[in-house]
């Protein structure tokens, strides 16, 4: 549990930075920060006798267990190593960002940054399950993202370099989840403390998976040819750099071959890439080094050498590198963290990073001179520093590889050129030019002197410090000395100090040299990048933003599909398809007349050029179709489809009215002025799609199920258990009533979703009882007396209708949707005749609003309510024991019809409300508003006379 | 009988495409109100029986209230939650229409390209 906890902690103060940091003292925040790191580091080294004693501590948290995913934290001595790798690294880096900032809202975003980093590198480690390390792992991708690219506003370079290192990272991402997800299939489990006993190098996937997993991590600890984002990545803050591209995130990638080590290393495809790409990269980026001069690239190409060594130390056969792998990343990490933070401090003192710019900083800043001058020793492998120990096992590791040899002390004089470069050429050499020089203060000191510090007297101390470190990290035995003696690595590490300082004394030609000029992976990248941009271009040109082309493209698609997979027709029966079969009986042929009507009706609406012409078509065929239902012995569905018919057409007849004239005269005049061309086209894709939905509606039909479907069980079930003789309410309100919620949710949204739309940019409506009246006055012919007192008769009447459907909804057509919908009409009556305003304020008392928001409520509480009486949701059991009044049935779904009556009837008001409020009058209408505008001044003149 | 069914519902939608198809908004928002019709002929279509009474039950003796073979419920209750649904969305893309009418000044389709605007 502590693990969950200490990889909470640092998520936690992320997310609350943005509270706290503005309002604490600035002391005060950097001691919270530091210490926090710091208690972390405590808490973990706490874990050091629990690790060492039964090997690892285990963690798992139950998370999709039919996926067999578990969010498990496991931690040995590897994830412990890595931890107070991150935690103590951190707290100087904690310490060293409460002074490196100005005090400003970008510092707090820098924290929250930093620590949901920290949150996600120690779930990187602490990871017992693939798929959590996975997540993990892109975490990290992406905070490095964001603090790449934390000056992106201004530098369009961190904006470069951000996206750089995202892409390329997150391709490697890419690869390692498929070869993690192809390792946990092969292995059986997702769990490393599973994986890790078992050695998957005999199968068949084998090559596959490590290739992939390799790809992740050669991404990620920027390995050849993968490196080129490292440098991009130091437009980030000082503090990011040293903590992320030096220290811990680019180390992930080694931290996973080690991981790995036990179930997929120790092949010949495993050591032979490892060592050929982690020498490789140590050679080249050596080489890239030393001819730098901009401090924090070449402390980046440096970092990438480091990391080269690692992977090659790792891909040794018989666990033979791994000390050497610990030893070094323990060593590095003291010693280029405090680097990369120098820079930061010498970037932040004289406003550059490029050495040649620099020099004689020793007079002005004498502390950081002694700093950089201890984390410069380390770096050369000077004895007693820790980089010493670091040099000579690397060098012992690879005794038997004399080419190997060679490399690595070619590179480490290379290395030692460089850290003399670095400590020479900024705090020595005289000065070309005067310097522009402000004082940082000595706060900044103190986060790289404790990290130089450690990695200067940690050599000394080995026994009692890295020695129990690393011990449970590495799987065998081994010895490991200050001085071993005067051996062969002794005497290489010697020749690469003296090599590397006659390269130092001779570097000018060597920095100045015009080298021949070879691809890198940084042009790759860019090729790919421009290709990418390039086919986006191309594929931009083919969308005219006519959303018809569109959708011409999706159905003519659809249709090559269908008929090219060939499958569509095959099911069709053709003994069914007999002529014989198809006309039963003489109400067959009504049928056939109102099929053949809805057909003819949707023919006109295409036809007709006027809307409102079209809309009555629409009408009819509406009607057809509900003629039908009723003839197929279907009431329910019938009745409702009458209604929605009719609100339908009342709806498009009053959204046509509130449509422009023009604008609709313009979209008549162009339908029918489309070339011939264009109208052939749609015409074919509407053939051909009617075709493919006709064989597929006749493949189902001589396919359905004849007698055993679970409609029997509705029919003989439906009555026992919910009391409700009409089976299609029983399904409706009962047995599918989780549909039904949804549905009536579906159906206030869409409500609201229309008063959103009609009203976006109107406020709230101010009433002027005497302009609204007087609205009335351009509609004659329906506001007279006569239809005003049918108005008020209808909307009672609808009401009483809406109850008795309500009520007996179980026993008859009708249910709470037709009875909401009736209501609905009434009102719209309403509106029609008397005008938004006194319409409103005369039915003051229906508040759609109100309406929709208590039959949700009603609805949700019905069908939480059996939850709370230890049931099932929504298993609303038929009341037993009432005793209804006669013809009423007293039945499970009633309170639930009910509901659905007030959201519907709240629906369908709002809609009309939306639609009758004046400002929706269209232009031609508005402009007779204004001239009764005037016309209700006069009356109120002659009121007040 | 179903099988016309399939047939019309077919024909319906074909011609339910083809509205859709219009630079004509409102005609467009009409097209696709009759391919939601001509979905819920299918539903009727694929009604496991071939219907002669409809789906009620007589409380005394829980059979059909009339002798014959029973209507189909089921396919009765989806084709009510689709023409409840479908009202919805016609109401939403009718008032998109009002909106291309008042914003863009046009309710031609393809007049309406710059909808980041």
């Amino acid at each position: 549990m502590s693990i969950v906890v200490i990889t909470a902690l640092p998520f936690g103060l992320a997310a609350l930075a943005g509270a706290l940091r503005s309002r604490l003292p600035r002391v005060i925040w950097t001691v919270l920060t530091t210490g926090l790191m710091a208690g972390l580091f405590g808490w973990l080294l706490s874990f050091l006798p629990v690790i060492n004693a039964q090997g690892a501590v285990e963690f798992a948290l139950e998370w999709v267990p039919t996926l067999g995913l578990t969010f498990s934290f496991y931690l040995d001595g590897l994830a412990l190593l890595f931890g107070l790798l991150v935690t103590g690294i951190g707290t100087a880096i904690a310490l060293y960002t409460g002074f490196y900032f100005d005090d400003n809202a970008e510092t707090t975003r820098f924290y929250t940054l930093l620590f949901a980093f920290t949150g996600a590198m120690l779930g990187v480690v602490f990871s017992g399950n693939l798929i959590t390390l996975f997540i993990a792992w892109e975490l990290t991708s992406i905070t490095s993202f964001l603090l790449i690219g934390f000056k992106g506003a201004k530098s369009p370079d961190a904006r470069y370099g951000a996206m750089q290192a995202l892409l390329v990272t997150g391709a490697g991402g890419l690869a390692l989840i498929v070869g993690l997800v192809l390792m946990g299939v092969a292995g059986g489990s997702f769990e490393l403390q599973t994986l890790i006993t078992m050695n998957l190098a005999d199968h068949p996937w084998y090559t596959g998976m490590t290739i992939l997993i390799m790809l992740g991590a050669f991404t990620k600890s920027a390995q050849y040819p993968f490196h080129f984002w490292l440098p991009g990545a130091m437009a980030a803050p000082s503090p990011a750099s040293a903590f992320l591209h030096s220290a811990t995130m680019v180390k992930a990638g080694v931290y996973l071959l080690a991981r790995l080590y036990p179930t997929l290393g120790n092949t010949p495809l495993w050591t032979n890439t490892l060592t050929i790409v982690g020498l490789a990269t140590l050679l080249f980026s050596s080489l890239m080094a030393i001819r730098k001069r901009d401090l924090k690239a070449l402390l980046a190409f440096t970092t990438i050498g480091q990391l080269g060594v690692m992977v090659a130390l790792i891909g040794l056969p018989e666990s033979n590198g791994l000390k050497a792998a610990m030893v070094s990343i323990l060593a590095h990490a003291l010693y280029k963290a405090p680097m990369f933070l120098i820079a930061g401090v010498v970037d932040h003192a004289t406003g550059t990073r490029i050495i040649d710019n620099l020099g004689g900083l020793r007079r002005q800043m004498p502390g950081l001179a002694v700093i950089t001058g201890l984390a410069a020793l380390s770096m050369t492998g000077m004895i007693p520093w820790l980089g010493f120990v670091a040099k000579e096992t690397l060098l012992d590791a690879f005794l038997g590889d004399p080419l190997a040899l060679v490399v690595i002390v070619v590179s480490k004089a290379l290395t030692v050129a460089v850290a003399m470069i670095v400590f020479w050429d900024v705090f020595i050499r005289e000065p070309e030019e005067e310097i522009h020089y402000h004082d940082p203060g000595n706060g900044l000191l103190v986060g790289p002197g404790l990290l130089a510090g450690a990695g200067s007297v940690l050599g000394l101390l080995l026994p009692w410090t890295i020695i129990p470190l690393i011990t449970p990290a590495v799987p065998k035995e081994f010895e490991l000395y200050l001085f071993p003696g005067f051996n062969l690595p002794f005497a290489l590490s010697t020749l690469a100090i003296v090599v590397g300082v006659l390269i130092f004394l001779v570097r000018w030609p060597i920095i100045r040299a015009q080298l021949p000029r070879i691809p890198t992976g940084e042009e790759v990248y860019q090729a790919i990048v421009g290709s990418v941009e390039w086919s986006a271009d191309q594929l931009l040109k083919t969308q005219n933003g006519k959303v018809r082309l569109y959708l011409v493209v999706i159905l003519a698609s659809f249709v090559i599909i269908m008929a090219a997979s060939g499958s569509v027709g095959l099911a069709i029966d053709p003994i069914q398809l007999d002529p014989a079969n198809i006309i039963f009986e003489q109400t067959d042929i009504l049928k056939l007349l109102l099929l053949l009507l809805a057909v003819g009706a949707t023919v006109a609406a295409i036809l007709f050029r006027e809307h409102l012409l079209a809309a009555l078509a629409m009408g009819v065929m509406g009607y057809s179709i509900g003629g039908i239902f009723l003839l197929e012995q279907a009431p329910d569905v019938a009745l409702v489809q009458f209604l929605i018919e009719t609100l339908a057409t009342v709806l498009i007849i009053l959204m046509i009215g509130r449509i422009n004239t023009s604008h609709r005269e313009q979209a008549m005049r162009v339908n029918f002025e489309q070339r011939r061309i264009g109208l052939v086209r749609d015409g074919a894709i509407s053939v051909a799609l009617g075709f493919v939905v006709m064989l597929f509606a006749l493949a189902s039909v001589t396919n359905r199920p004849r007698f055993d479907t679970i409609a029997t069980w509705h029919i003989v079930n439906a009555y026992p258990l919910t009391g409700v003789t009409d089976v299609v309410s029983s399904i409706i309100a009962d047995f599918r009533g989780t549909d039904t919620l949804i549905e009536i949710v579906v159906f206030a949204m869409g409500a609201l979703g229309v008063i959103t739309l009609l009203s976006a940019g109107r406020g709230r409506p101010q009433y002027n009882p005497i302009y609204v009246r007087g609205l009335l006055l351009q509609v004659p012919g329906i506001a007279s007396p006569f239809t005003r007192a049918v108005a008020v008769l209808i909307l009672p009447f609808a009401l009483l209708i809406s109850i008795t459907h309500v009520l007996y909804g179980g026993s008859a057509p009708g249910d709470g949707f037709t009875a909401g919908v009736i209501s609905g009409l009434g009102v719209a009556v309403w509106f029609v005749v008397y005008g938004y305003g006194e319409a409103r304020e005369r039915l003051w008392w229906i508040k759609p609003g109100w309406l929709i928001t208590a039959g949700l409520a009603l609805a949700f509480a019905n069908a939480l309510f059996p939850l709370f009486i230890g049931d099932a949701f929504f298993a609303i059991q038929k009341p037993a024991g009432i005793e209804a009044p006669v013809g009423l049935h007293i039945a499970s779904t009633l309170i639930f019809e009910f509901s659905i009556f007030l959201t519907v009837f709240g629906g369908v008001s709002l809609i009309m409300e939306a639609i009758a409020h004046p400002d929706e009058m269209s232009s031609d209408l508005q402009t007779e508003a204004s001239v009764s505008d005037e016309a209700a001044n006069m009356v109120e003149e002659m009121v007040t006379k | 009988m179903n099988l016309l069914f399939a047939i019309t519902t077919g024909i319906m939608f074909g011609l339910g495409v083809f509205q859709l198809l219009r630079r004509d908004l409102i005609k467009s928002a009409m097209g696709f109100f009759i391919l939601f019709t001509a979905i819920n002929l299918f539903f009727l279509a694929v009604g496991a029986f071939t219907p002669e009474v409809p789906a009620y039950i007589d409380p005394a003796t829980n059979q059909p209230i009339r002798d014959g073979q029973i209507a189909d419920p089921l396919v009765q209750a989806l084709i009510l939650t689709a023409i409840v649904i479908s009202f919805a969305s016609y109401a939403l893309f009718l008032s998109l229409i009002n909106i291309s009418s008042k914003r863009y000044e046009t309710v031609d389709s393809d007049n309406v390209d710059q909808l980041t605007q």
